[in-house]
């Protein structure tokens, strides 16, 4: 029988398996800002075009939803992280810049520096 | 700034702890090495606020990686630049290696000023994790504060754990939390219950709404250990119905913490029992107030009542309830894993941690903004949220809601805490801080907030029900040109009977917005009543448009006035009607020599 720490530390365990089996070491890691305040922003789109890229090939992405992270004028944001790397933080992102962020910089690592917050 | 330039950012803390430990010194020993070694482009410095960690100071955090250097002297730096920034080998005699709960946002957001002076206890995941993916939250240590508790802590062990930590309720009255506790705890009932209110009212305010959605499960944990302090089996999450993400993902939360034996019986093996349910609320703003909740949770009008009884004696269902804000639920799970000694050096003597707020209104950087208390209100408006746009002046500051005060200039150097807020006039309230700049009539946004408080006033009592109502004919009266000598003393002295006769804290607090503008900017008032001025331009009854000698009777005004109050014959001087002016100034936006005079 565990005790409750032990139980939470094997339940952690299990989490951070789960998480990287899902990819969460791929070399891309998409967050996409989901909160009430970022949808109404636009972001389920924004979403969609992540989505929709995936869907049609484009690999080592670990695309994830995250909340509202506070910085509303600049809604929708997306953050792609890579490790080793100084995570890149798009603000105002809209459709075709997701599109943009997806040929550009995911399939060739290129920043957009005038997004980026 | 070339960003693919840039290999390293360092966030250097900037708090009043580390300067006094020379991090002044470290910043210039730091400058000189990058200048030394050609790394002045790819390496940047950031300074941050208080990072938390004073006993350890000076902290430096090198990202990528998320290395944290402490008690960096000068006669570090150099190992530190050649080693980790020139040959990416981190210096590991430096490193702290503890994994605190605060503060994670720092690995993503450390190098924007946007985060630079805050501290996230409760947000501490929000914008960072997948709210959806309990997997998420448990990586990040999540329910280990909750296994500690079970495990290592009798429920009076967290009850003294809370008291130590100094917090104090973030709903907007500031009890201390742990005595809240020990109360419900110390009565014997076979039946307690826990509540959660995220009855979240105050327009403008969105904290509570944003930490459900990006953290639901801190929330749930927090719970959990309260109903472990206090020996309840049960706990209601009462949140309105105009936030159906945030219920969506509670729900969600609530049902993947019961799939892993985190809700139910045996909690984690122990011998522990909880759960959690959700109520929604119709969106009535007075439901914030406990003893309303209570009544509708229970299913009748949601009415407050006298206390005492206190809900900690006499609460849902007649049992002994505890009730805490989304925000103070946030901060518990800290509290246990990094301890009431460490939550206690944040902030100021009488208010410990950090608190959220929700800046809105004249700022560059609208936004959720999480700081330890005694954080003053200039470093919020200015440093953190970009200061006024369009190189506008500062008027004033609103915070808590329309319960608060508004706060002019002289108070920006204050350091915010429950006490030095009141003392202002205003209060800490649920976090909301619209900020208002010359633009703004000070008289039309105390009406603003009279006309929501006399709406959800309920009804009960006469003061708050008639004296708001009259307090709102009242403005409006002044803000039509119709005000009259003696308005202002006649609002002042309802307004102090409605603070002192209401029977709960939306009467009590319901005339802070007039009477902190009449005190801060009584000059306004006296324009509207005296002369019939606006200096805002915003009442527009107060205002008149007539046209001067520039113009040249090019027509636009006419063609532009919805109403046909503009006369006047081509190429000559056209007239403005001022019965039949409507006051819309159409006229005074399109006309293009300049030609009409507003006032």
């Amino acid at each position: 029988m565990l005790t409750p720490l032990q139980a939470i530390k094997k339940k952690r365990a299990e989490a951070v398996n789960r998480i990287v089996s899902k990819g969460y070491l791929s070399t891309k890691r998409v967050y996409v800002g989901m909160a009430t305040c970022e949808i109404a922003a636009g972001s389920k789109e924004v979403m969609d075009v992540f989505r929709q890229a995936i869907a049609n090939g484009l690999t080592d992405v670990y695309l994830s939803q995250k909340g509202c992270a506070g910085r509303c004028n600049l809604e929708p944001t997306v953050e792609v992280v890579e490790e080793g790397k100084i995570p890149v933080k798009y603000g105002r992102v809209t459709p075709q810049r997701a599109r943009d962020i997806v040929e550009r910089h995911l399939k060739k690592g290129e920043i957009i520096a005038e997004w980026v917050i | 700034m070339d960003v693919k330039e840039t290999r390293y950012k360092l966030t250097l803390c900037d708090g009043t702890a580390c300067i006094h430990n020379h991090s002044k010194a470290v910043q210039q020993a730091l400058e000189t090495e990058l200048d030394k070694h050609g790394l002045k482009d790819s390496v940047s410095i950031h300074l941050s606020g208080c990072l938390g960690m004073c006993t350890k100071g000076p902290i430096l955090i090198v990202n990528p990686g998320y290395i944290m250097y402490g008690r960096v002297q000068v006669e570090d730096v150099p190992e530190i630049v050649e080693s980790h920034l020139v040959n990416n080998k981190a210096v590991t005699r430096l490193i702290i290696t503890e994994d605190h709960l605060y503060n994670r946002f720092f690995r993503i957001f450390g190098d924007v000023d946007f985060f630079g002076k805050q501290m996230r206890i409760a947000l501490r995941n929000c914008g960072i994790i997948d709210p959806e993916n309990i997997d998420n939250y448990l990586s990040l240590r999540g329910y280990e504060a909750l296994a500690k508790a079970l495990e290592t802590m009798t429920p009076g062990q967290v009850i003294e754990e809370v008291k130590k930590s100094g917090l104090r309720g973030r709903g907007g009255a500031g009890f201390p939390t742990g005595l809240k506790w020990e109360f419900t705890a110390n009565q014997d009932s076979d039946e307690k219950y826990v509540i959660c209110n995220a009855d979240e009212g105050d327009p403008g305010a969105f904290m509570d709404r944003s930490a459900i959605e990006g953290d639901p499960h801190t929330v749930l944990e927090g719970m959990m250990i309260g109903g472990y302090a206090i020996g309840a089996g049960k706990g209601i999450i009462y949140i309105r119905a105009e936030y159906p993400l945030a219920i969506k993902r509670l729900e969600k939360a609530i049902a993947s913490a019961r799939e892993h034996g985190l809700l139910g019986e045996n909690i984690l093996g122990s011998d522990f029992a909880f759960d959690i349910e959700i109520r929604l609320g119709a969106g009535a703003f007075v439901c914030g107030e406990e003893t309303a909740l209570i009544h509708s949770i229970e299913g009748h009008r949601g009415m407050p009542r006298p206390r005492p009884p206190y809900p900690s004696v006499k609460g849902l269902f007649g049992k002994p309830t505890l009730i805490n804000n989304v925000e103070t639920w946030a901060n518990i799970p800290v509290i246990l894993l990094d301890g009431a000694d460490w939550f206690n050096t944040v902030g100021t003597e009488t208010s410990k941690g950090t608190k959220v707020f929700a800046v809105a209104g004249r700022v560059q950087n609208t936004g959720l903004v999480e700081v330890p208390m005694g954080t003053t209100l200039r470093e919020i408006i200015y440093d953190i949220c970009g200061g006024i746009p369009n190189g506008k002046r500062f008027k004033a500051v609103q915070t808590g809601g329309p319960s608060g005060g508004c706060l002019p200039e002289h108070y920006l150097d204050t350091e915010i805490d429950y006490e030095s807020l009141a003392k202002a006039g205003s209060i800490m309230g649920s976090g909301g801080m619209i900020v208002i700049d010359e633009d703004s009539c000070m008289v039309s946004l105390a009406r603003f907030f009279l006309e929501f408080t006399q709406d959800e006033s309920c009804g009960k009592c006469t003061p708050c029900r008639e004296g708001t109502k009259r307090m709102y004919e009242i403005l409006t009266r002044i803000t039509e040109g119709q005000g009259q000598p003696g308005d202002i003393e006649k609002l002042q002295r309802l307004g102090e009977m409605i603070k002192h006769s209401s029977l709960c804290g939306l009467g009590q607090s319901a005339p802070n917005p007039v009477l902190s503008t009449i005190e801060n900017f009584r000059e306004e008032y006296e324009e509207h009543i005296q002369d019939k001025k606006c200096r805002a331009g915003q009442c527009t009854a107060l205002l008149s448009y007539t046209i001067n000698d520039k113009c040249v009777g090019c027509g636009a005004c006419k063609r532009v006035c919805p109403v046909n109050a503009i006369e006047g014959v081509r190429k000559e001087k056209h007239r403005i009607l001022q019965e039949v002016c409507i006051r819309c100034g159409q006229c005074y936006e399109v006309c293009k020599f300049d030609a009409i005079t507003k006032a």
